[in-house]
């Protein structure tokens, strides 16, 4: 699925968050949305998911203006794993709501992909650690067989050896699945691992874009500050 | 002049919360007569809710009825007119005290449950995971919370009235030396079904208030802890005046 979003323009109150923002997501590529803490790419992609409305400008899903968000699928900041519910009814959460009973062996499978360790089968979120919420939620996030999967900063929180282990997760189950990836992040190491294409986001406007392999020789000044942790 | 931008900011966010609160009803009933029914969800919130609350309202009961007896006996021995306090405790119970304090306990121990548990939900982000996941937050958070509720509400305030009788019951008997038999006879003979409706109406109500005040409160909370720890107290707040509040209309309505 293609996704083309023209001068979107989205604001809280009087905070207007998202300026002028203009993309494509290619069709099974990963794309990269890169900025600082607070600019406003979690927003952005709320808003693609139509989680969120938007002020103005335009959303094109393969030319149309409207999706079915069946074929999305998200991996949030911190999980946003429910609480009161095993890891097993996280994962199949749909199926298990609906009294659905014959969703073990999916589970089983997917934990498998995604690395957790089939002792969190029966445990409860707040049983198990940061690296394993993260696994589940991803598991949880490919239960439907998403076309397009959206990740909210998938390796804040994690110290760098699992960071690194969920990135090459990420990229397994990318090219593993054949589907497209919007992924939100801060790091500059995880956009080259994980990423085709990325956009720089300062101010509620896009600064800079390009192919993830080359974003260190970037020319764009801001951007180039972005890397180098403001001493540029 | 910055005096009075902050009256009129103050005015449009009050109706402003209003006309959310109004549209987060409506939307209610909406998905409630449009439901998918969570079955599994619906049982285990209503049972849990239940086992919790039990403690608190046989303590509530309990004492509830002794003070009662007490005071009236206070009042009532001046002019000789101790007899009718059977009369008093059961009437005083059944219509009045029963539910506002059943509801008024119970906007304390649920509603701030709700409220701090829903609240949490929508900072780490488990409300947007459940549209992600094709589930409407209408159906599987607010309607068996509500439901629960209401229909709990009810069956603790019939509890408050039988635990707060025999409260009554204890103190005339064995401090007060009224005869057993005959406070028991008094209680039965002097109450009318339409005492207990009238209660168990106010019952229903304030479940109701308690349990939409408390879901709206949390849904809507702001962000981080302070939002989580102001939307508990809110919602006990509202509850509590609201409660007070229809308890006069109501009370008028059975008057």
């Amino acid at each position: 699925m293609i996704i083309e979003i023209k001068n979107l323009k989205k604001k809280f109150d009087k905070n207007l968050v998202l300026k002028d923002i203009s993309l494509t997501i290619e069709k099974n590529k990963s794309t990269i949305i890169l900025g600082r803490s607070g600019c406003g790419k979690s927003v952005l992609i709320k808003i693609i998911y139509q989680l969120f409305n938007y002020d103005s400008g335009s959303i094109l899903y393969d030319n149309k203006s409207g999706v079915n968000i069946d074929k999305f699928s998200m991996l949030f900041q911190y999980g946003a794993l429910f609480d009161s519910l095993k890891i097993s009814e996280n994962i199949a959460f749909t199926d298990y709501i609906n009294n659905k009973t014959n969703f073990n062996k999916k589970v089983l499978s997917l934990m498998k992909d995604v690395g957790l360790e089939k002792s969190t089968f029966n445990r409860y979120p707040s049983e198990i650690s940061g690296g394993m919420k993260k696994r589940a939620a991803l598991a949880r996030a490919l239960y439907k067989n998403p076309k397009v999967i959206f990740l909210d900063e998938p390796t804040t929180g994690l110290d760098p050896i699992n960071s690194d282990k969920i990135n090459d997760l990420i990229i397994k189950i990318i090219k593993k699945r054949n589907i497209t990836a919007v992924t939100i992040t801060h790091d500059i190491k995880s956009a080259i691992k994980t990423g085709d294409n990325y956009y720089f986001i300062e101010d509620g406007i896009v600064r800079d874009k390009g192919e993830c392999n080359k974003i260190l020789k970037t020319k764009n000044k801001t951007f180039k500050t972005f890397i180098s942790g403001g001493k540029y | 002049m910055k005096y009075i931008e902050s009256i009129g900011a103050f005015t449009i966010k009050l109706f402003s919360n209003l006309g959310k609160f109004i549209l987060f009803i409506f939307f209610f009933f909406k998905y409630l007569f449009k439901p998918k029914f969570y079955i599994k969800n619906n049982l285990s919130y209503f049972l849990n809710i239940f086992i919790s609350s039990i403690p608190i309202i046989a303590l509530t009961g309990i004492f509830s009825g002794m003070v009662l007896a007490l005071q009236s006996y206070t009042g009532f021995s001046r002019f000789s007119a101790e007899s009718a306090i059977p009369n008093i405790v059961v009437l005083t119970l059944t219509r009045e005290l029963g539910p506002v304090l059943t509801g008024l306990m119970i906007s304390a121990r649920v509603g701030s449950s709700i409220a701090a548990e829903i609240a949490t939900m929508r900072v780490t982000e488990q409300i947007d995971a459940l549209k992600t996941l094709n589930t409407n937050y209408y159906n599987y958070l607010v309607t068996p919370r509500v439901l629960s509720l209401t229909l709990a509400l009810p069956i603790f305030v019939t509890l408050v009235d039988f635990i707060g009788v025999m409260g009554g019951y204890i103190v005339s008997v064995y401090r007060l030396g009224f005869n057993d038999n005959l406070y028991l006879l008094n209680t039965i003979d002097f109450l009318s079904f339409g005492d207990y409706i009238s209660g168990i109406i106010k019952a229903f109500t304030f479940g109701f208030i308690i349990s939409i005040v408390s879901c709206y409160c949390g849904l809507f909370s702001d962000k981080g802890a302070f939002g989580v720890g102001s939307s508990a107290t809110n919602a006990v707040v509202i509850s509590s005046i609201l409660i007070l509040s229809s308890n006069y209309f109501l009370t008028e309505l059975f008057f």
